[in-house]
């Protein structure tokens, strides 16, 4: 009798530790899932700021006289630059966001330097960019989504606070043009 | 989990067991059908002649040879197909590799790239296919190598969302892993179409030899071809049966959860319904070598009737649902879509403002003032609301962009009366130049029959045609096209030249297709629009394969943009190389 309650409890161990290590493995991928998405982000950010003060040094050629918007631009682009944290650097995107929108609304005013090969070049180049950006924060926002959900519910969160899995925060940038996720139904 | 590249992995021996053990069972099952006639037909005559005709099948021992030499047999095959998949497929669509210094190629280049960074970041390899034809195609294989195709005709008709859009529904299949288990088939069949491919040429230049030259004796080789044709014959029977086996693998469901997928990468249903439609009506690339694939495109090159109807039997063969059912799927998700950003667009404060307080200082609140306003659908975002007098100052309104009403229904800008009117005022009334003793102006007015809106007469190359001044296609009546194309009154822009090259070279490659081709959507003929009568989507003729519509009962013809040009240049090339021919 004894010997069988031992088999049982045997069992129930083998079977709790799989579970556990099953549940140890899904969120170690979700939160390497998390990890390689903000440094898609990180690495097309970098590329945006790469590209301003190419689109700035070619629009000064046309537009002397909005020096000012360019300037704006260029700050906005080193305060992006020197952000650290993921709150910072909400901050700064989205003032520099916003900064470019401005000039881009200025180009408007520039039949010229709309027709330049090069400035052309650099817009379709500035476009994929941001682009990527919003695609990458939505494969990042995604996964996060996921992550704080399996760390939050039930059982997963024993194991999460066994070793220390975290929620992680989301990247949010204020746009009044945000393409909302739409509801796929069939 | 709904993309991401780990899941290939998983699928990878799934697509592996699934195909090699149809190669065993395929193979098996014939061999053991032939060795059994041989065993019954060819060895038991020899033996003894009786007339009751008695059927042995294979004892265990023979049925176990018969598996050995199909396993083989299934092997080689196997591998045969599995080494340079991806290379192997692109030789066969004739596909090149993108140019960095051509401005649309990195543009899709870097539409790739966004839509990689989408899925989580593996890279995407891009090639397109040198052809005007529109179609996209995906291509994955064993080492996680993985590939999207699309024709130049794509990406010179396409804009930049619903390229993204295309590029996100064959991202879909690659990292649904679909892709792959298509590519394998594929490739697997793809060996018996080579084989016929190759067959058939050699026959043709053996034709071509004898006929246009001359100097191979007639019998020569009689013997030879009703071999060579015998043998066609046969492999086409075995083709036309493996093409209707890897159709039962493909499911169009998957079509469907691509185009879901495609959305949910890019939140932009509606850029895929335009692009879906744009591509399924008008000349996807039938004719072209490569359509035995026709399993890996986003819309099947070959317009089939099967294709287009729902059902048991057009489920289990179909390749690809319905054009208008995807349509249909994709404009209830940009519903929905359209709703949630409504809703988040009233929350904001400054639209709550914009509902006017007078409606409280008003005695009678009767009849609610609701602003009519618009959203308007432009670069794959939803911009607006906008006023009536708003939408009166913006720029890039085309008849075909999408529109909403307040909270009605999404619809082309054209099929809304007010903003029909809007459009309708923006074509300036320029009096078309009257010959001195030309009749009265005609009154009617023709609708164009893309735009439905109405057409302007110009002077072309001294004829009278009719021009929408949005979409800049023309309509021109048939004697008018004949006179039009021998007149050499305007030269052709770069453009223009660049395009009748294109067409040159996809039909010396091909060869002179089919005249005809099938389309799910066709025009209203402007001239016979009361009747309702269709117009006829083809080129304008074999040799000359330009894409043009043309009404049956009229003979009017419709050109989209530059085809009228294309067309000419086409001709005048031509005359040009005949008159030097002539020379020498």
């Amino acid at each position: 009798m004894i010997m069988m309650f031992l088999w049982i409890l045997l069992g129930l161990v083998i079977f709790l530790l799989l579970a556990l290590a099953l549940n140890y493995n899904a969120m170690v991928q979700l939160r390497e899932n998390v990890r390689n998405g903000w440094s898609q982000i990180d690495v097309q950010l970098k590329r945006r700021h790469d590209l301003i003060p190419n689109l700035v040094e070619t629009a000064k050629g046309y537009m002397a006289h909005e020096s000012e918007t360019l300037e704006r631009v260029m700050k906005a682009r080193q305060q992006a630059v020197n952000a650290t944290g993921l709150k910072d650097k909400q901050e700064a995107e989205n003032v520099l966001s916003g900064t470019l929108r401005s000039l881009f609304a200025v180009f408007e005013n520039y039949p010229n330097l709309k027709a330049d090969q090069q400035m052309l070049r650099l817009q379709e180049e500035l476009t994929s960019t941001e682009n990527k950006i919003a695609f990458a924060r939505q494969y990042y926002n995604d996964e996060v989504n996921r992550l704080n959900t399996s760390v939050q519910s039930f059982p997963n969160n024993i194991v999460a606070n066994l070793f220390g899995f975290i929620r992680a925060d989301f990247f949010e940038i204020k746009d009044a043009a945000e393409k909302e996720a739409p509801k796929v139904q069939f | 989990m709904p993309y991401s590249f780990t899941k290939i992995e998983e699928d990878k021996s799934k697509t592996i067991t699934f195909v090699f053990s149809f190669l065993i069972i395929f193979y098996f099952l014939s061999a053991w059908l032939i060795a059994a006639l041989a065993k019954n037909f060819l060895i038991m005559e020899g033996r003894s002649y009786d007339h009751n005709l008695s059927w042995a099948p294979l004892n265990f021992s023979e049925t176990f040879m018969v598996l050995l030499v199909s396993l083989i047999v299934s092997a080689g095959h196997w591998l045969f197909s599995v080494q340079n998949v991806i290379a192997n497929m692109l030789k066969v669509l004739d596909a090149e590799p993108l140019n960095p210094d051509d401005t649309y190629h990195q543009m899709f280049r870097n539409i790739l790239d966004e839509v990689a960074v989408a899925t989580g970041g593996n890279a995407i390899e891009g090639v397109v296919v040198p052809t005007m034809a529109m179609n996209a195609f995906a291509l994955s294989d064993f080492s996680g190598r993985s590939m999207i195709g699309v024709t130049e005709g794509l990406l010179s008709k396409l804009n930049r969302a619903q390229i993204e859009a295309v590029v996100g529904h064959e991202a879909a299949h690659i990292v649904s892993g679909d892709c792959l288990g298509t590519t394998i088939s594929t490739s697997i069949f793809a060996l018996y179409n080579g084989l016929l491919n190759g067959i058939t040429k050699l026959l043709d230049q053996s034709r071509y030899t004898r006929s246009s030259y001359g100097y191979r004796k007639s019998g020569d080789s009689a013997g030879g071809v009703v071999v060579f044709l015998l043998l066609i014959y046969l492999i086409l029977m075995v083709t036309r049966f493996l093409s209707l086996l890897i159709r039962m693998f493909v499911s169009r469901e998957r079509e469907f959860r691509a185009d879901a997928v495609s959305v949910r990468l890019t939140r932009d249903p509606l850029s895929l319904a335009e692009a879906l439609y744009k591509i399924s009506s008008r000349w996807r690339g039938s004719g072209l070598a490569g359509e035995e694939l026709e399993a890996i495109f986003i819309v099947n090159p070959q317009f089939s009737n099967l294709d287009e109807q729902s059902g048991m039997l057009a489920d289990l063969f179909s390749t690809h649902p319905p054009v208008d059912q995807r349509l249909a799927v994709l404009l209830d998700i940009a519903h929905s879509d359209l709703k949630s950003l409504d809703e988040k667009i009233k929350e904001e404060p400054s639209f709550k403002k914009s509902l006017p307080d007078f409606v409280a200082v008003k005695p009678q609140p009767a009849t609610p003032a609701v602003p009519v306003q618009w959203m308007i659908h432009q670069d794959g975002a939803w911009r607006g609301p906008f006023s009536l007098t708003q939408m009166t100052g913006l720029n890039g309104l085309k008849p075909e962009t999408w529109i909403r009403k307040n909270d009605g229904p999404v619809i082309p800008m054209y099929d809304d009366p007010q903003l029909r009117d809007l459009l309708q005022n923006r074509i300036p009334v320029t009096p078309a130049p009257e010959l001195l003793n030309a009749k009265p102006p005609e009154v009617e007015v023709l609708m164009c029959p893309r735009c439905h809106l109405k057409l302007s007469p110009i002077y072309y190359e001294g004829g009278k045609i009719l021009r929408c001044f949005y979409c800049s296609g023309v309509l021109v009546s048939e004697n008018n096209v004949k006179r039009i194309i021998i007149r050499d009154e305007f030269t052709f822009s770069e453009k223009i030249q660049r395009l009748a090259q294109g067409i040159r070279e996809t039909r010396d490659k091909w060869g002179q297709g089919t005249q005809h081709i099938k389309t799910a959507n066709l025009l209203t003929c402007p001239q016979c629009n009361p009747l309702n009568v269709k117009m006829d989507h083809r080129f304008y003729t074999a040799a000359y394969p330009v894409e043009i519509d043309q009404c049956f009962t009229c003979g009017s013809i419709w050109f989209d943009p530059d085809e009228l040009e294309v067309l000419q240049c086409l001709i005048e090339q031509r005359s040009q190389e005949r008159d030097e021919k002539h020379e020498k």
